[in-house]
């Protein structure tokens, strides 16, 4: 299935003027309302943008933003987007293409499916730039054509994924791990060698673990200590302990193309909310559980 | 003829692998146990009728119980009580750390108690910044040592005691004696070993004095219902001669009545954690394989070998037994020598009363319950606490930990022969 099948000329603009993010949204739901029956229109509908957009980010690194509305009753999906000549910034990324998706309450499939494939085209460079040369919905539409963009493919975790994750190397000290997960607020860090390939994975609790020696571990617990001199000085080790002294090596990880499903499920047996993405032994992302519940479930 | 040799194949090619672990020992004695129902030497029926289930119901029994009252946090109570009353000096938290190692173990399995006990005592010498190395050395010996008091204590005792008519009161009798006294002259041997060298500043020691062990003991009523069944438990075993019940039918009933007591969620945890599956599928297997050397007529041959070499002289016989276990315990794996002994000393006996063969059954538990201590790998206990130690980056060599567990080892048999001769001739 073509995603041009799915899209109408007239949902698909351009805007040449310096907007800001609600004056984006107002013009999208003002189109889709003038073109389309929907259950709910006009003020309310934008409510419901402006309330999605507050409760989770709707913006990928890409540079592509997808807000989607769920309607009761309504058994289709309407697509309107717009590329901005001049990006807004939402959250943090600079944003030149937004598209509004309204769909059913339960059409998830079609939605993420159409989400992987807008995605895909995102990150692609070529096509963006035939895309943003066009004139109108008419153009933009023609070139998807051409460029036979579908929508059959499934979303993959490398759609979704943070890409070019933070790593640190085996050789890096503690001090240096403890100054990037400070720096980022990240409890788990992926670990890489000079050629970045995977080697395995490091989190907070693996840093702390330095400071409490196995045979406290072996008690059943410790609340008669009040105490404990070696957690307190952790710091005196930062200098000599190296991050392949405490990673964990060969961690589970994924390959971009898992699905979806595939990521929750070893998230889930192996405990874990996050994991990285390994492809020809090369780490080139992460994701986390919070990507997935946003991106997909919550989405 | 051929049945013998097969058998005898079987049963060393299954001991050396037990010895130098070369694949686990609970995968080669079972192996060894249906190796020899496939060659045809013993049927499978036989060979199933040869497991002593007296002997693995009450090593699940013990499990079970101990596997709850590790969760009450006493033993580690006493512990770090036991290392405060001794004023945090080292060579009295050593000396007392010694006497409560040997208690607990003399009720535990070895290998638990220095898994309870070890850290703790590793805790310790954290706190007073000195080296772990001598209480590691000194509790995995008293381990040992404590193990061989009673029936529970040790597994070759609790194989002896099933395969023989001795209940608990004659272990206590006949055992319990003997072990106080070597264990006041290990007392003596640690005294005169560690007695110089370990200096604690007072801030160190303040440390130590500050632990708030009463928080240890979490659950009280558990701790209390605990306490109260291990009493009962303790009684069964005593008035067992009045009860006509097995130590296996008493261990279960208190370990399942703990059980009961305890989380009942936590059943599974325990069942999965707590009892120690390999080692009662590796008793499975030996049983097993032992039952080949009896059936084959091996054990009738060798009894009667030892019998004409010793001049049926059981004082000989005795001190032979004490010292060839007590040697051959520092290198093996003490389950396996006696699950064979058993049978050949019941065959010795045939021939005797069985007030003469006292002697010979306790010769053949303390030699092998304190030969353990002779060298690292002679006894389980033995490699669990340098294990610990090696995980927390404190080195103890094969040599370090034989020097001074020969010394004890040398004490405890000469002490035991003396007792031995003394008491039963």
């Amino acid at each position: 299935m073509q995603l041009a099948s799915f899209l109408n000329a007239q949902d698909i603009y351009v805007e040449h003027r310096i907007l800001t993010k609600m004056q984006v949204y107002e013009s999208l739901v003002e189109r889709i309302c003038h073109h389309h029956k929907l259950p709910i229109c006009g003020k309310k509908l934008l409510d419901m943008v402006i309330k999605r957009d507050e409760e989770a980010t709707t913006a990928y690194n890409s540079g592509i933003s997808i807000p989607h509305i769920r309607m009761e009753g309504f058994q289709d999906t309407v697509v309107a987007m717009v590329f901005l000549q001049n990006p807004i910034e939402i959250d943090g990324i600079k944003v030149s293409w937004v598209v509004l998706i309204i769909t059913d309450i339960s059409s998830s499939k079609l939605y993420l499916n159409m989400v992987a494939a807008l995605l895909r085209i995102s990150k692609d460079e070529d096509i963006m730039r035939l895309l943003t040369s066009a004139h109108d919905g008419h153009g933009v539409l023609h070139h998807l054509r051409t460029m036979g963009v579908d929508i059959k493919k499934d979303l993959a975790i490398g759609d979704i994924m943070i890409s070019n994750p933070v790593s640190i190397k085996p050789h890096q000290t503690l001090k240096e791990l403890g100054l990037i997960m400070n720096e980022n607020g990240f409890s788990v860090i992926p670990v890489a060698d000079d050629n970045n390939n995977f080697v395995g994975e490091v989190s907070l609790l693996n840093f702390l673990k330095v400071g409490v020696p196995d045979y406290l571990m072996m008690l059943d617990n410790l609340n008669f200590l009040q105490s404990f001199e070696p957690l307190e000085n952790l710091f005196e080790k930062q200098e000599t302990v190296k991050v392949q002294d405490i990673m964990q090596r060969n961690e589970v990880y994924l390959a971009p193309s898992a699905s979806i499903i595939e990521a929750v499920f070893v998230m889930i047996t192996h405990n874990k909310r996050q994991l990285p993405i390994v492809q020809d032994s090369k780490l080139v992302g992460v994701i986390t559980a919070m990507d997935i519940f946003r991106k997909v479930i919550q989405a | 003829m051929i049945p013998m040799v097969i058998a005898l194949a079987i049963f060393f090619v299954t001991y050396v692998m037990i010895m130098t672990e070369y694949i686990n020992k609970m995968t080669a004695a079972l192996l060894g146990g249906f190796l020899v129902v496939v060659f045809g030497i013993v049927d499978q029926g036989k060979a199933f009728a040869a497991v002593d289930w007296n002997v693995i119901f009450m090593l699940i029994g013990m499990m079970l119980v101990m596997g709850v009252m590790k969760q009450t946090g006493i033993f580690q109570y006493i512990a770090i009580k036991t290392a405060k009353l001794a004023n945090a000096k080292p060579l009295n938290i050593m000396l007392m750390m010694f006497v409560v190692t040997a208690f607990v173990s003399a009720f535990l399995d070895n290998v638990t108690t220095v898994m309870i006990l070890v850290p703790i005592a590793m805790l310790i010498a954290n706190e007073l910044k000195i080296t772990p190395v001598p209480f590691i050395i000194t509790m995995a010996i008293a381990s040992n040592i404590g193990g061989t008091a009673t029936m529970i204590g040790d597994p070759p005792n609790i194989l002896i005691g099933s395969a023989t008519d001795y209940n608990f009161i004659d272990f206590l009798v006949s055992l319990t004696p003997v072990i106080v006294i070597i264990t006041i002259s290990s007392l003596g041997i640690t005294y005169l070993l560690y007695r110089k060298g370990m200096k604690v500043s007072n801030e160190n020691r303040a440390r130590l004095m500050d632990f708030r062990e009463d928080n240890l003991i979490s659950n009280r009523k558990l701790m209390h219902r605990s306490l109260i069944v291990v009493g009962l438990m303790l009684t069964a075993f005593v008035l067992q001669g009045q009860l006509h019940l097995e130590a296996s039918t008493i261990a279960m009933v208190a370990g399942l009545t703990l059980l009961i007591f305890n989380n009942r969620k936590k059943v599974e945890d325990v069942m999965a954690h707590d009892i120690d599956w390999a080692t009662i599928f590796f008793f499975t297997g030996l049983f097993m394989i032992v039952e080949s050397l009896i059936e084959t007529g091996i054990i009738d041959m060798v009894s009667r070998q030892i019998l004409t070499i010793s001049g049926s002289d059981l004082k000989l016989t005795s001190i032979v037994i004490l010292w060839f276990s007590g040697i051959f315990s520092a290198v093996v794996d003490n389950v396996p020598f006696v699950t064979t002994m058993i049978p050949l000393i019941k065959n010795i006996g045939t021939h005797y009363s069985v007030e003469a063969m006292h002697p010979v059954w306790w010769s053949l538990s303390l030699g092998a319950c304190l030969g353990g201590n002779g060298t690292l790998i002679g006894a389980s206990a033995n490699i669990v606490s340098v294990g610990i130690a090696h995980k927390n980056g404190v080195s103890i060599k094969f040599k370090d930990f034989t020097k001074i567990g020969a010394i004890y080892t040398l004490n405890s048999l000469v002490i035991s022969t003396i007792y031995i001769v003394l008491r039963y001739f």
